[in-house]
């Protein structure tokens, strides 16, 4: 970590446009939550905010995108537009310098992504404390947050084109190969975030279900945010730098 | 005096305070070879990288500023490997060729940012005296994405100095700049030279490298084409002629007197000069003023026409 | 010792010459500048890295078609899970993939490169420019929405026992096959090129692209839902469900209960309606930006 690494990304993200159109979408479900109790729907309504809403739009939707826009915004930005050297040819260990982009969009997509998860429920449901529903989405997106930034950083190290890989990943691998091979369900952050609001939320098995348990989720978060991490730091040291385009 | 020497293919190094230490350095992109086989070392001073676009003049100082592995050969800066060794940028300088800088920060928060990151006792004098040292002190306080070519330039400058490093690497430095703000840099790069500072530039403009340059490395098709003073390189080159330009009160008189002298082999009258080649650089300086006093001429003006670093250059390209 | 060169100055000759040929003028600008873009949609021209990902989306959206003819080679006519009238719905995530990932290619590089200034000094008019994109683009994009439905016909076609029984059943549906995979392709191509021509910047761009079409389609769904009638219409901003819509009208087919579509019941002519508006208004808005962008 570098204070200053993490000051000058924290001022990238406020600045950029990508910011904006996120905090707009990070309303929509909200939106959504107002529309459906206003309209004076409340059918199943605890089964409806944790799967529907939270699991679906917030974890499934909202999360991957802020953290895939935000993770790939700190680094990616930064190779982008040529400015990367400037903190590369530094005497600061490369592991840091993903350690402080890591920490910053991890913040930003937990912050984004808590906001919206904790309007909507309260929005949704009449009595936010029901059955931990609300305390189990804010652990799982805070995990999520992090095994998500930090594969996403590591796309932005691989390649250019990390922001489309990244979307590849979240809507074809976990919106719909990891929906029709369950076994693939130990690759998909999805799952892994679901897992551990499962652990937590103590409402019966009809409001809420993930099909991945507690326990190896929080092991599978442990082990990728590892993985992810070192083979990112890793990366960065053997970077080299090419033709821009 | 000179400090760069080409070593030969297998030399070992000899000097152990070679601040750049170059052996055998190839590098190569898939089968396109960048970088042939390049040695060479040097000490204090400054050094100008040389070559037109394409010549692999930016792959050698990436590799010397640590941003890309040699394929084969060392990398050495200041005694330690250049790939991989973060620590090396301590005493290492480098600016960039492209003249992106972050458009939000304002100048000096951009060179204060590099002298955080480079954990300075006092970042804040050290940003002070670097924005100082480029002249860039009026517009200090603006945000750097509405600087011209030129001022981006200068704080890249600003931000690569301000830890004072024994070595500092410059990739085209003087693009954007105006001429006013060229002499200033170049002045700077000087008096940092002076004190000890290893500086290396890269530029495909000959009027720079000739100007700043104590010596040159001249990259052609990815080879060392030629290393060391430039006029003395040029000097080394004796299957080329060499062209002086007389200014006589007679030129046709002096032209009729050096046909006859054995070192020279054409002479040519135009415009109010006399244009002589001459196989031996040395012979001829010695023996025109006999011959014009032979002959009863006065010289008015005797130069080597093309000592400049562009026929040098563009001999070596073409050769 | 001051070297100089000023005394001395030749011109070579270096074999430059003039072009006398004939020139082939606008409308081969046009053609050229179409095939161009059309190539680069899927990075032929380009270095292999810009390849992959345009032919990988590609490929995803062939996947039902040949899913399908597995199904059909083992058990001909009795299981149809992916038929052209819903062939888009399980393919429309990919294809907004697609535009996505190219659509900021095809307008940004020049924008990037500031390479414009080159086209519109040529025989070529700014209007042209946008023409020769959007249609490049849109036929970039029938890869997607027309060819593996094409695959699938022809595909059932030889599955099936009796060819010309199978030809004489379904003919009817080849025009509109060819129709909805039209309308899909003109509305993606001319609303994604709309956003992406609005910014050099790629990442800006794709995301701008990804989340008009992602996030659309919720939003209508709770509006259709959970609204009165004056919320059903809120259904036509999603551009997934308007061409879904599209295509069941086009294939005059009712939508399944329980979908967006058939709670919101519009009256079926809307959509085909909606969505020519739509693609025109997107061509307009890129017609626009040409007509008074920096060059």
């Amino acid at each position: 970590m570098n204070a200053a690494i993490v000051g000058l990304t924290v001022r990238q993200l406020l600045g950029a446009k990508r910011t904006m159109l996120l905090v707009l979408v990070a309303l929509i479900p909200v939106v959504i939550a107002a529309i459906r109790r206003f309209s004076g729907n409340d059918v199943d309504t605890d089964h409806w905010t944790a799967t529907t809403l939270l699991g679906q739009l917030v974890v499934g939707t909202l999360l991957p995108l802020g953290a895939l826009i935000f993770g790939t915004a700190t680094l990616g930005s930064e190779f982008e537009d040529g400015t990367a050297v400037y903190l590369l040819s530094k005497p600061i260990a490369r592991w840091r310098i993903v350690a402080s982009k890591l920490v910053v969009a991890w913040g930003a997509t937990s912050l984004l992504v808590l906001v919206s998860t904790v309007a909507s429920a309260a929005v949704s449901l009449e009595s936010v404390g029901e059955g931990a529903i609300l305390a189990g989405f804010v652990i799982a997106v805070v995990l999520g947050a992090l095994v998500y930034c930090s594969f996403f950083v590591l796309l932005s190290i691989l390649t250019s084109r990390a922001l489309i890989v990244g979307l590849l990943y979240v809507f074809i691998w976990e919106g719909v190969l990891t929906r029709l091979f369950g076994g693939l369900r130990i690759l998909s952050v999805r799952k892994y975030a679901l897992g551990v609001a499962d652990q937590i939320i103590t409402a019966p098995s009809t409001v809420f279900e993930a099909d991945l348990g507690g326990g190896r989720a929080m092991f599978l978060i442990v082990a990728v945010t590892a993985l992810t991490f070192v083979y990112a730091a890793r990366r960065l040291r053997s970077w080299e730098i090419g033709e821009s385009t | 005096m000179s400090a760069a020497q080409a070593a030969t293919g297998d030399s070992a190094p000899e000097a152990p305070a070679a601040a750049i230490e170059v052996v055998n350095v190839s590098r190569w992109y898939g089968n396109i070879v960048a970088v042939n086989d390049i040695s060479f070392s040097l000490g204090p001073g400054i050094t100008g990288l040389l070559g037109p676009n394409g010549a692999g003049k930016s792959t050698l100082l990436h590799m010397l500023s640590g941003f890309l592995a040699p394929s084969a050969g060392s990398v050495r800066v200041l005694g330690e490997p250049a790939w991989q060794n973060e620590a090396l940028y301590a005493r290492v300088g480098l600016v960039p060729e492209r003249e992106s800088v972050y458009p939000f920060l304002s100048g000096h928060d951009f060179v204060l940012l590099s002298a955080r990151l480079h954990k300075l006792p006092d970042p804040r004098a050290a940003a002070a005296k670097a924005i100082k040292e480029v002249d860039l002190e009026p517009a200090q306080h603006r945000a750097a994405g509405g600087y011209s070519k030129g001022m981006k330039q200068r704080l890249k400058v600003a931000a690569a100095i301000v830890h004072e490093p024994p070595v500092l690497l410059l990739d085209e430095p003087f693009n954007g700049a105006d001429p006013r703000q060229r002499l200033h840099m170049m002045d700077m790069l000087r008096r940092m030279a002076a004190e000890g500072t290893t500086i290396v530039f890269s530029s495909h403009i000959l009027e720079e490298v000739e100007r700043l340059a104590e010596n040159v490395l001249v990259v052609v098709s990815g080879r060392l084409a030629a290393a060391g003073d430039f006029r003395h390189i040029r000097r080394l080159m004796t299957d080329r002629p060499h062209t002086f330009t007389l200014r006589t009160s007679d030129n046709r008189r002096l032209a009729a007197a050096l046909v006859g002298d054995p070192a020279v082999f054409g002479v040519e009258l135009q415009d109010g000069a006399l244009s002589v080649r001459t196989s031996d650089f040395a012979a001829f300086t010695l023996a025109v003023a006999k011959v014009a006093k032979d002959a009863d001429v006065s010289l008015l003006e005797l130069r080597p026409t093309d000592e400049s670093l562009e026929s040098v250059f563009s001999y070596l390209v073409n050769r | 010792m001051q070297p100089q060169s000023d005394a001395t100055g030749s011109i070579y000759d270096l074999g430059y010459r003039r072009y006398d040929g004939v020139r082939l003028g606008r409308q081969h600008a046009v053609i050229a500048l179409y095939l161009y873009t059309l190539r680069g949609a899927f990075g032929l021209g380009r270095r292999t890295s810009s390849k992959i990902i345009p032919v990988i989306i590609t490929v995803i959206a062939f996947i039902p078609a040949l899913v399908q003819l597995g199904i059909a080679a083992v058990a001909s006519g009795v299981v149809e899970i992916f038929a052209p009238e819903n062939y888009f719905g399980y393919v429309q995530v990919t294809v907004a993939l697609f535009c996505a990932a190219v659509a900021p290619e095809i307008v940004g590089r020049d924008q990037r490169a500031r390479t414009l200034s080159l086209y519109f000094s040529r025989a070529l008019r700014r209007s042209d420019y946008a023409f020769a994109k959007l249609t490049a683009f849109t036929t970039a994009l029938l890869l997607l929405t027309l060819a593996p439905q094409a695959v699938l016909f022809v595909g059932n076609t030889l599955a099936t026992k009796d060819t010309g029984a199978f030809l004489r059943d379904n003919w009817s549906e080849v025009p509109r096959i060819v129709s909805s995979g039209l309308l899909i392709a003109a509305l993606m191509a001319s609303v994604s090129l709309a956003i992406a021509c609005q910014t050099p910047r790629r990442s800006y761009a794709t995301v701008a692209v990804i989340a008009l079409f992602l996030v659309t389609t919720p939003l209508a769904a709770i509006f259709v839902r959970e609204t009165g009638s004056w919320g059903h219409y809120a259904i036509l901003l999603s551009p997934f469900d308007l061409l879904n819509g599209t295509t069941l009208a086009v294939f005059d087919i009712v939508p399944d209960p329980d979908t967006s579509l058939e709670i919101a019941d519009l009256p079926a002519w809307l959509y085909p309606v909606v969505t020519a508006g739509y693609t025109i208004v997107g061509a307009g808005l890129v017609l626009r930006r040409y007509a008074r962008i920096a060059a």
